[in-house]
């Protein structure tokens, strides 16, 4: 048990690695596309 | 940084980012419907002028 890492969610290295490429994309994509709404609602009607 | 991972459990923090997003959504979507100028369903209300009759003053009262 001496080489066994402890970590409190049970994920391992690779896996933590894994799922944070995966969770950066979609919050990448999630942000580009609050963008182009933003975008389109500053077309429409300037708030500033 | 995805060393995060391995102190919050992927699913719990999924379902609770989901969830205050879907909050936050909802809440953002309501206030902009209440104003005049974002309520994409209503359009533009304008603000209408009282009529006069409601806004003038009570004749005297009469003593009989």
């Amino acid at each position: 048990m001496a080489d066994y890492k402890e970590s409190l969610s049970g994920l391992t290295e690779e896996e933590a690695k894994e799922f944070h490429g995966i969770f950066v994309s979609s919050f990448l994509a999630f942000t580009a596309i609050a963008v182009v709404a933003h975008i389109l609602v500053w077309m429409w009607r300037p708030w500033l | 940084m995805y060393r995060i991972w391995q102190i919050f459990d992927p699913r719990r923090t999924l379902v609770a980012l989901f969830a205050f997003l879907f909050v936050l959504a909802l809440l953002i979507h309501f206030i902009l419907l209440s104003t005049a100028r974002y309520n994409w369903l209503e359009g533009p209300v304008p603000v209408q002028a009282a009529p006069a009759a409601q806004m003038a003053p009570l004749p005297p009262a009469t003593t009989q």
